[in-house]
């Protein structure tokens, strides 16, 4: 004979991964890093924009990135050349990054004396939509050779984003991608999302990518100022 | 395939539950989560995950998973219609064409309920306990 104890108290199931994500943002918000989660399917150019965007900084920040790959360090060693201070995760088995594996890395030297941190995370448009890393902004790239049909087969990734980046413009010419058709998509996904039409390769869109980085990183720290200052009134 | 890291935190969840019940002998009978059609969850391939990963935690082996797929709801951009977002109509309302605005359902990823198991035996015990 046996009892049964019903459970019944609501518990999200990823609530564990948003933990780590809450610690890990509050511990960006202490030190002032302004964080963005760079995703997109592998090859969208991702590694290619960062770094475009490390040769054309000029000093302003300090930045340092975080590389998430399945296997193997190319990217890192691609952005190593750029002069910016890179980690790498290998995730093995997992196809995306989850919060505990920033966690880990929270104390490393380069992560503390930067500013700006651009997480890198594993090529796919499914599974690192589901785990948030503490991050402040996060950048969901688009390559036109993907097709413009994306935005509907995956449409999480596209709803919980703040920037999408329509990449390899450059090569208009040689596919069948409508820029206006796939704005179209992403803004029914998404209303309030930016959609930028950039090439990394010529440069082409890219100072306004630029300028939108540089006006994101003056704008998380004037917000983490007021709720410094709040704090400070309270007390 | 990030249903096994979703099938190893409902059995976190489970394991969780058992511990706070503090006897050695309960058992998961049944775990309930919801899941909204607008998160990135396969429910096949999450079961197919939750049942080889249950084998490795004596106390889940006979627990069975059983999922709730909420449809999404959602209103609309332009005149806050409520409707159902469907990807063969690349999510637009069907009134007056607009995008989603905000979704009202269809985001959850829930454990809603834990059936234990405890034996009778130590269930009496405890009560003793207690009072």
């Amino acid at each position: 004979m046996h009892e049964s104890a019903d459970e019944h108290a609501l518990e999200r199931i990823l609530g564990k991964n948003d933990e780590m994500a809450d610690h890990n943002r509050e511990h960006f918000r202490r030190s002032k890093t302004c964080v963005f989660n760079v995703m997109s399917a592998p090859g969208a150019g991702k590694t290619t924009v960062l770094e475009w965007t490390f040769r054309n900084l000029d000093g302003k920040f300090k930045p340092c990135v975080i590389e998430g790959d399945m296997v193997g360090n190319l990217d890192a060693d691609r952005i190593a050349k750029t002069g910016t201070p890179v980690y790498q995760i290998s995730t093995g088995r997992s196809c995306h990054l989850d919060a505990q594996m920033i966690t880990r890395l929270l104390h490393s030297e380069s992560v503390e004396k930067s500013d700006t941190i651009f997480i890198e995370n594993v090529g796919n448009l499914v599974c690192p939509a589901e785990f948030p890393l503490g991050e402040y902004k996060r950048i969901v790239l688009l390559s036109i050779t993907e097709g413009d049909d994306k935005p509907i087969k995956y449409p999480v990734i596209f709803r919980n984003c703040d920037l999408v980046l329509l990449t390899k413009c450059d090569l208009m010419e040689h596919v069948d991608f409508s820029l206006e058709e796939a704005e179209k998509r992403i803004l029914a996904i998404n209303p309030n999302v930016l959609v930028m039409h950039v090439s990394a390769k010529t440069g082409y869109g890219m100072e306004k990518w630029l300028a939108w980085i540089v006006r994101q990183i003056s704008e998380y720290q004037s917000e983490i100022k007021k709720i410094a200052h709040v704090h400070h009134s309270a007390h | 395939m990030h249903e096994a890291a979703i099938a190893q935190s409902i059995i976190d969840i489970v394991l969780r539950r058992l511990a706070s019940i503090r006897s050695d002998n309960a058992k998961a009978q049944r775990v309930s989560v919801i899941l909204g059609e607008f998160r990135n969850v396969e429910p096949e391939s999450l079961a197919f995950a939750f049942e080889n990963m249950r084998e490795f935690y004596p106390e889940l082996t006979e627990c069975r998973l059983d999922m709730e797929t909420i449809s999404a709801q959602a209103k609309c951009q332009k005149a806050q219609h409520l409707y159902h977002p469907e990807p063969t109509s690349f999510y637009l309302c069907p009134i007056c064409e607009s995008g989603i605005g905000c979704l009202i359902r269809g985001e959850e990823m829930d454990v809603v309920n834990v059936v234990i198991e405890i034996p009778k035996a130590e269930e009496e015990k405890r009560h003793a306990r207690i009072g």
